[in-house]
């Protein structure tokens, strides 16, 4: 009985006008964008490429250790093409340097992108699902009972002894079915594009994780089909139906997320909180000062002067520097001599010694500012907005865009992922410099006997996490989907089971 | 029956069945919410921008005077300060991507000095910050609901909403048989339609601005003065006309579809590739191919100048003793030329960068969102056109500036007449009040010039369409 039911309305689906174009339509969109997706993800690939060998070259350049510092480059994110998240807007360069602990808030730009074209949106795959999927299954939804009321067929099917559970199942798996094909059709096409391009290596693990995504796509697709058929229950007449779907898709898909975040307005990050930790993080810098002070004074050379009064060929400078709004603290302290005259020699131990001392004091410093910095962030930026998503999520869209960011791993734990690999990469760096006693060693400030040799230090890699990491951070906003269609299934049941034919 | 009784009873009708309908009691609580929101967002937002300005410009003044009051020396080597842009108090009905474009401009840009065994410093050159608001950004971005998007977006969806089966739907019925029996002919029975669509639709988009304007103008501290209501008015012109487009194309594929559920869904496709995902697109294309490869890194290329000059000027200044007239000259010389060419570097690349924008905004053109977009942000003052003004002007303040400087010096007969080292300029003292100060207009007059191109397209997509409309319909056999 179902099958032939389902049948039915698979047949009266497949042929109708809304069909072709769900496929026509689908079809251009996703592959006329996957095109230029791709074409945008080579171009920021050949931004990062430049980037890294501009870094590289820099490095080379630099003849002392303390006036180096590495900077790695966050690469692009191959999935951002199905949903771009944060991957584009966040920043994508960040300097690694033993003396301050690299976060988010520290990173800037490539120099070479152009800060202007951010003014126009940015489109991924899943924006195209988010608008046209939702509104193909409205469409497909409006006329499934309003149709048959007022064509009088479903009276006639009624007739005989189908439960009508059946056939709302039947009405339901066929309408998916015609959905899911155009839906699956592009996103195998986008896949075949994908694989062809050359810069674009996906791994198995990149499969799993579309495969997310196309599971997060049909539950969402699902819940339109949802509304559509509750809408089509309870209005009874199919253009009351098709008028009232549109504007309940036109104001959850294009009101309500603009809408209610302009409404409860910026979540501003609590002044006091910043201005506390940014004072105790000052302070413990100041007590590194004044102990600094004492190592100068209390040592074994006349004066307090940090340079050892060093007159060489070069530069030196020492300061503290701060900017409360992310929480930046940090004691720069460079020199960069190329040279030294003959009264300087004997005054070398001392400031080697000095450097053996100080270098791994402002690390120590550095790591207890962390402490304070890392929780003072999280309070300041991320905890707003993850508020403000909550509001985002109460429409399906948000909820959608949310789980296939995190299974894109464009999200802001991906994006954050790559800072936590940059402090890790501190640490090796740290431990490379402690074996090979850079921090003592006369190239750690002139390079007059030996230039300061960068090539064996630790390389960089950054691998992307897991797709079962990415799976569990989208796994909350999936099963909340799920939950919301079986929530209207229930509804619509009940609905159709009491209503009068 | 007299040709205009005809078409009044077509409207009343028309008017009638809107009015009466459910589209228009949601459309009416849609867009009343919206314009709400509008308001509420900019009563917020705007006071507190205004008063950083406020705040802004002072300060570059009294850095300007204090300057000034030093040395001619010192205003020349500092330069004139942070030089804000100008707000715009229409910034409700068009955001214009303001928050991307830098609010002002650096034109007191220093890059070093020589410090301990050398006086000399570089002398200030304009530099144009970039606003980069979303880099530390982990909130969602979103679309600002201002009027381009209430009108350009929503509006325009409620348009096709309104239209879809003002023809396919009367076939269906049966009732539009029944009005063509009656002598009626089809051009009027058209126009009717539309010019009734127009009014109910006019009616609730005309409170809802209505309302809109109430708040934001009742409220203390935002005085709209009287030439930006004629503004206001032209926005609305705009809008209406906007409109219009998007109930002509509703028209035509109501009349050339027989069922109005199928022209619904034609309309709404076309619609959201049209409005929807036609700008982004283009704008993703042209951001791709009209860049000339990647730029260099700005801060390399200038570097590798300035080591360059350092060392020309080193091996140049190598015999020449100190505080002689030759070696000021020299000096002079090399800030002089280190200014200029750092300066013309920056130049360069902002230029490059705005023409990849203007490409794009050229090619977005295709959408008639995008059009409206334009039409908006340049009758609201904001937006990239508007941010190309404010770089103008600080461009000529520049020059004027740096005139100023040089006439004052020329003006002491005690000076060397070498800019660039204190030793070589006039050491008088300046009155403050006669260094020229910037100040950013929004010019009003080229606005209309500029945008009457966009307004023509918008009317020829309105006649091309309404005259679709009435060629389907004449032909279609009831």
């Amino acid at each position: 009985m179902l099958a032939s039911l389902i049948s039915r309305e698979l047949l009266n689906n497949l042929m109708t006008f809304r069909f072709a174009a769900a496929i026509f339509i689908i079809l251009l969109l996703v592959v006329a964008n996957t095109i230029v997706l791709i074409n945008d993800y080579e171009g920021r690939l050949d931004s990062h490429n430049d980037s890294v060998n501009m870094h590289k070259r820099q490095l080379q350049e630099i003849k002392t250790y303390s006036a180096g510092s590495v900077h790695i480059d966050r690469p692009p994110n191959p999935l951002s093409i199905f949903n771009v998240g944060f991957d584009k807007q966040l920043g994508n360069e960040v300097r690694v340097a033993p003396v301050f602990v690299p976060s988010l808030w520290d990173a800037q730009n490539h120099g070479s992108s152009n800060p202007l074209m951010d003014m126009f949106a940015s489109m991924d795959i899943a924006f195209i699902f988010e608008v046209i999927l939702s509104l193909l299954a409205l469409i497909f939804a409006y006329d499934a009972f309003a149709g048959e009321y007022e064509t009088g067929t479903l009276r006639l099917v009624l007739t005989h002894p189908v439960r009508r559970g059946i056939i709302l199942v039947a009405k339901y798996i066929s309408a998916m079915i015609c959905l899911i094909v155009p839906l699956i059709l592009s996103l195998l096409l986008s896949l075949i594009l994908l694989t062809v391009s050359n810069h674009i290596n996906l791994n198995s693990q990149d499969f799993l994780r579309v495969g997310g995504i196309i599971l997060t796509s049909i539950i969402y697709l699902s819940i339109f089909y949802l509304i559509g058929l509750l809408i089509s229950a309870v209005t009874r007449r199919t253009s009351t139906a098709l008028m009232l779907s549109i504007f309940v898709w036109g104001f959850l898909v294009l009101v309500y997320p603009n809408m209610i975040l302009a409404m409860i307005g910026p979540n501003q990050p609590s002044q006091e909180r910043q201005t506390s930790a940014y004072n105790s993080i000052e302070q413990m810098w100041l007590e590194f000062d004044n102990e600094r002070k004492q190592y100068l004074a209390t040592d074994d050379f006349p004066g307090e002067d940090w340079g050892y009064e060093l007159r060489g060929w070069g530069s030196r400078s020492a300061y503290l520097t701060g900017s409360p709004h992310n929480l930046f603290y940090k004691y720069r302290c460079v020199m960069n001599f190329s040279g030294f005259g003959e009264e300087d020699e004997p005054k070398i131990p001392h400031a080697r010694k000095h450097f053996r001392y100080l270098v791994p004091k402002i690390i120590d410093t550095a790591d207890k500012t962390w402490i304070i910095r890392k929780p003072a962030l999280e309070d300041i930026y991320i905890h707003p907005a993850k508020m403000e998503r909550i509001w985002f999520k109460l429409s399906p869209v948000g909820l959608y865009d949310a789980a296939t960011e995190a299974w894109a791993g464009t999200d802001v734990n991906g994006v954050r992922d790559f800072f936590n690999t940059a402090r890790q990469y501190r640490k090796q760096v740290i431990d490379f410099f402690y074996d090979k006693d850079v921090f003592g060693s006369r190239q750690w400030f002139s390079s007059d006997k030996e230039a300061a040799d960068w090539s064996d230090l630790p390389h960089f890699n950054y691998q992307r996490v897991d797709s079962y990491i990415n799976a569990m951070r989208a796994l909350p906003d999936v099963c909340l989907l799920f939950i919301i269609n079986i929530l209207l299934f229930v509804v619509i049941f009940m609905i159709f089971v009491r209503s009068e034919v | 029956m007299v040709w205009h009784i005809i078409l009044n009873n077509i409207i009343w009708r028309e008017l009638y069945d809107n009015l009466n309908s459910l589209r228009f009691a949601i459309a009416t609580v849609l867009l009343l919410g919206l314009m709400l929101t509008n308001a509420v967002v900019y009563l917020r937002e705007h006071p507190e921008r205004m008063k950083q300005y406020q705040e802004n410009v002072s300060t570059y003044q009294n850095n300007l005077y204090t300057q000034a009051e030093n040395s001619l020396y010192d205003l020349a080597q500092k330069g004139p300060g942070l030089l804000y842009k100008r707000l715009s108090d229409l910034r409700f009905c068009a955001e214009g991507g303001e928050t991307f474009l830098s609010e002002y401009a650096d034109g007191g840009y220093n890059r070093w000095s020589y410090g301990s065994y050398n006086s000399l410093k570089s002398f200030w050159i304009l530099a144009y910050p970039v606003a980069t608001p979303n880099r530390h950004n982990v909130r969602v971005v979103v679309t600002k609901v201002d009027w381009n998007f209430i009108i350009g977006y929503v509006l325009s969806l409620i348009a096709l909403l309104f239209t879809f089966d003002s023809i396919s739907g009367e076939r269906e019925r049966g009732t539009l048989r029944l009005t063509l029996a009656n002598p009626i002919p089809r051009h009027l029975l058209l126009i009717g339609k539309f010019l009734g669509a127009l009014i109910s639709i006019s009616i609730p988009f005309t409170l809802a601005i209505l309302m809109n304007l109430l708040i934001i103008s009742t409220a203390s501290g935002i005085h709209l003065r009287p030439e930006i209501w004629e503004r206001l008015g032209i926005i609305f012109f705009i809008s209406i006309l906007y409109t219009c487009l998007f109930l002509g194309l509703g028209l035509l594929v109501s009349a050339k579809v027989k069922r109005s559920a199928v022209s619904l869904v034609i309309l709404l496709l076309v619609w959201v590739v049209f409005v929807v995902f036609m700008p982004i697109t283009l704008a993703s294309i042209a951001g791709k191919y009209s860049s000339s490869g990647p730029t260099h890194d700005l801060w390399e290329v200038s570097s590798k100048i300035y080591k360059e000059q350092r060392s020309e000027y080193y091996s140049r200044i190598h015999n020449e003793i100190e505080g002689s007239i030759k070696r000021i000259e020299l000096d002079g010389e090399h800030v002089i030329k280190d200014a200029e060419q750092q300066e013309r570097l920056r130049t360069e690349q902002l230029s490059e960068r705005i023409a990849e924008v203007k490409q794009a905004r050229i090619i977005t053109r295709f959408s008639p969102v995008t059009i409206f977009q334009h039409l908006l942000e340049s009758f609201a003052g904001t937006g990239f056109e508007r941010h190309l003004q404010f770089l103008e002007n600080v461009q000529s303040y520049a020059r004027e500036f740096r005139e100023f400087i040089m006439d004052t010096d020329r003006a002491n007969p005690d000076s060397l007449h070498i800019l660039g080292v204190r030793e070589g300029m006039s050491k008088k003292p300046v009155i403050p009040e006669s260094v020229p100060l910037f100040e950013d207009t929004i010019n009003f007059s080229n606005d209309f010039n500029r945008s009457l191109m966009d307004i023509l397209l918008l009317t020829l997509f309105v006649v091309v369409l309404l005259s679709g409309a009435y060629l389907a319909f004449v032909r279609v056999e009831v």
